[in-house]
């Protein structure tokens, strides 16, 4: 440790990579925090865990009773051990005894991004509430028309403040905050939503997966998702340079646009009722012709039944650069896929069961590149760019709901179905730190 | 020269490819832990060889294989399609004629170190049409891979007792190799996407579909009525005793009381509800996740995993 200052203070290390190298090896070093606990107040299952956007000061986590409690992540509220544990109780929780409180359980509760001053929550009981965190009280209500699953703001929005729903119902709804009103409705899935997730790049990109096994990209300013993500287009890997990838960009596109005019004939035909179906198309053109016209270019998308995963799409996530997008499913897999190209890099996280029937958390971490996937009762750290299991957390007596990484302390919380928070921080002591290689292993030094 | 050859050692003299393996391993005492690997790859390159020679005899019992050729030798591979080739070598000789030998996914998560290897290894097989997957419709992620020489032979033979039973529409079968296999190469096909293509050879009537299906190359999606999957024919009996077989060895090492058994102890148990042989199963369980394997100083050791 001394000798890696030292080597940042004559320039030989830059400070980039000295910072990265001091972070990469806490969070490789993860374990249940023995110094610090949250007290949780929830009498059923943790759903959703977020640490604030501004700061990282505040964790915000939701729960199946119908409570929401906010944490102070970084001051105790009191110590115990004479001053060797933390114990973090919650600053104030609102619940079913509040009296505009959820009815049922809380699936997803998220901050506002721009700063602590809101917060967001969507329930079982069709309501997603927009909450004032000075004072606890519900200010806008929106009503959905069906269980809602997930809620997200985009946390690079400049000139929207839009919260996406994905419910029961087929169609993710946008609501507007300022206005108290839907603002968009995206109609494309076959299925309800399970997971949405506002893109890290643009402020106008939303990813949405259905219980259908379809994840779709859909362009706000747009009518009609632009992209549907489909397991069978794939790419090996990181995408190639600019010159192949055009080349094999054109072919594919080529091949789906004629692929997609051919369907779009065919079952336009089959609308017409004949049974046979010729070879050319030429005969029935002008009818053709008339039928597209009635389906407008953004409702095209609906017409692809291209699926993501084999079962309902649980949890996505974007990687924080934008280029890469983490998909979980409840046929246990886990997908990585390029954003820009769409494809399937094809990359193989080991999990073995993940849970099937409820949406999960995954966390990401930039250097190392981790994704952390709650799996059954054990989170594991996968390397994103290998696939291997690098970490496994266990300590949850129950099935593990959801998590998230806090990058400026390098910690992880994780919310489970036996409702508690715990506190993964990384091993080991500051003193244990710096002296760790000065002492040379003396091996003479044994005794029986 | 002929004084030469009276001294000359004994493993030059020609004898059959598994004696001469007996041979090389007994004339190697001094295996060091580089050597042993050495003498596995060895062992791996000959079996290639020893695998053709097999299926030209006709096959020989498994419990030589189990002999000759431990498992535990030969779990891991470095590369797919080495492992693709050997286990269609290994794959038990039941129904030969009707169904081809398949190799499920998990087997190679657990021949191959690197899973995401695996995945892009076969893709590229799959992309240049030596091998195709299949979705098996057990509940669970499972894929079977089929080399397309044993696939287009099984087609042809289908195509053949179709004919000899006076079946009308039988040129379907030679429309679906000719212009679906070779274009389509997902696991899935749309009802449009399938007549399109098929009428590109000629006119398409749903008689021809309803052979497809009754031949078993295709079968109806439960979650989409206007998809298909593409299916391996005559299946059934494998499929059943895939799942059964999967049951009775998690249940064979669940009752043990520490859950954990010799691989070369399990490996010489039969499975009695299974026609699908020991090592197929240890290999499937054990890539997706179900088993796990440790080595011990007596070997390896296999233990049902805890989740």
């Amino acid at each position: 440790m001394w000798e890696a200052i030292q080597g940042r203070e004559t320039g030989r290390v830059r400070s980039n990579s000295f910072v990265n190298q001091f972070k990469s090896r806490r969070i490789l070093s993860l374990q249940l925090s023995n110094r610090k606990d949250f007290v949780s107040p929830h009498r059923g299952s943790v759903n959703s865990l977020q640490a604030d956007l501004t700061e990282g000061r505040y964790l915000l986590s939701g729960a199946s009773d119908g409570s929401a409690a906010v944490f102070d992540i970084q001051r105790a509220t009191e110590y115990e051990a004479s001053g060797l544990i933390a114990k973090h109780k919650c600053i104030f929780t609102v619940d079913k005894q509040h009296e505009n409180g959820h009815k049922y359980a809380i699936s997803s509760a998220i901050w506002y991004p721009i700063d602590t001053g809101l917060f967001v929550t969507g329930s079982y009981d069709h309501y997603i509430k927009v909450w004032d965190t000075n004072t606890a009280q519900a200010v806008v209500d929106f009503k959905m028309p069906g269980k809602v699953y997930r809620t997200a703001m985009s946390s690079l929005a400049m000139s929207h403040t839009l919260i996406a729903a994905g419910t029961e119902d087929v169609q993710v709804r946008l609501c507007d905050i300022a206005s108290g009103a839907f603002s968009h409705t995206l109609s494309g899935h076959r299925d309800g939503v399970m997971s949405v997730e506002w893109s890290t790049s643009s402020e106008w990109v939303l990813y949405t997966g259905g219980c259908d096994g379809a994840i779709r990209f859909w362009d706000i300013r747009r009518a009609g998702c632009f992209r549907v993500l489909d397991q069978s287009v794939t790419q090996l890997g990181v995408r190639p340079p600019v010159l192949k990838h055009t080349a094999v960009s054109s072919k594919k596109s080529a091949k789906s646009s004629s692929g997609a005019q051919n369907r779009l004939k065919s079952l336009q035909s089959k609308h017409t009722g004949s049974q046979i179906i010729k070879g050319s198309y030429s005969a029935k053109a002008s009818v053709e012709k008339s039928r597209q016209k009635r389906l407008h270019p953004g409702m095209l998308s609906t017409l692809d039944r291209a699926t993501a995963h084999y079962g309902a799409v649980t949890g996505l996530k974007a990687t924080n650069d934008g280029m890469y997008l983490l998909s979980a499913g409840s046929d246990s897999r886990i997908r990585l896929w390029d954003t820009e190209s769409g494809c399937n890099t094809l990359l193989n996280f080991e999990t073995g069961r993940i849970q099937t029937n409820k949406a999960i958390q995954l966390a990401t971490s930039d250097d190392p590149a981790l994704v952390f996937v709650p799996c059954m009762k054990t989170v594991k750290a996968f390397g994103m760019w290998s696939g291997k299991t690098r970490l496994m957390f266990r300590g949850h007596y129950e099935s593990v709901n959801c998590c998230c990484f806090n990058s400026t302390d390098q910690e992880l919380y994780t919310g489970g179905a036996d409702r508690q928070i715990l506190v993964w921080s990384p091993g080991g002591t500051m003193e244990g730190e710096m002296v760790q290689d000065e002492v040379a292993e003396d091996k003479d030094n044994w005794s029986d | 020269t002929d004084k030469n050859r009276k001294y000359a050692p004994s493993f030059v003299v020609l004898l059959c490819e598994k004696e001469k393996n007996m041979k090389r391993i007994i004339t190697n005492p001094e295996s060091s832990a580089s050597g042993a690997k050495k003498r596995r790859r060895e062992k791996e390159e000959e079996e290639v060889g020893c695998g053709h020679a097999e299926n030209e005899d006709g096959g020989i019992s498994s419990e030589d294989q189990c002999l000759l050729h431990p498992l535990e030798d030969e779990l891991t591979f470095s590369d797919t399609s080495v492992a693709l080739r050997m286990m269609r070598a290994q794959f038990p000789r039941i129904d030969q004629a009707l169904v081809p030998p398949f190799i499920l996914q998990s087997q190679l998560y657990s021949s191959v170190n690197d899973r995401t290897q695996v995945d892009r290894e076969l893709e590229c097989l799959r992309r240049e049409k030596v091998v195709r997957v299949f979705k098996l419709n057990t509940g669970q992620d499972d894929h079977g891979i089929i080399f397309m020489d044993d696939y287009l032979n099984q087609v042809d033979g289908i195509a053949k007792r179709m004919e000899e039973k006076k079946q009308s529409d039988v040129e379907v079968f030679e429309w679906f190799k000719g212009h679906v296999l070779d274009s389509k190469l997902e696991p899935s096909i749309g009802h449009d996407e399938l007549c399109s293509l098929l009428s590109l050879a000629g006119k398409v009537k749903d008689s021809h579909i309803t052979l497809l299906i009754n031949a078993g190359l295709v079968t109806r999606q439960l979650m989409d009525p206007n998809m298909y999957w593409f299916a391996i024919p005559s299946i059934g009996k494998l499929w059943k005793g895939l799942l059964q077989g999967r049951k009775e060895l998690l249940s064979l090492l669940k009752r043990k009381r520490h859950k954990e058994m010799f691989l070369a102890e399990l490996e010489r148990k039969r499975l009695r509800y299974s026609p699908l042989d020991m090592r197929f199963h240890i290999r499937d369980l054990i890539g997706s996740g179900h088993l796990k394997t440790f080595s011990t100083t007596s070997g390896l050791v296999v233990r049902v995993s805890r989740d």
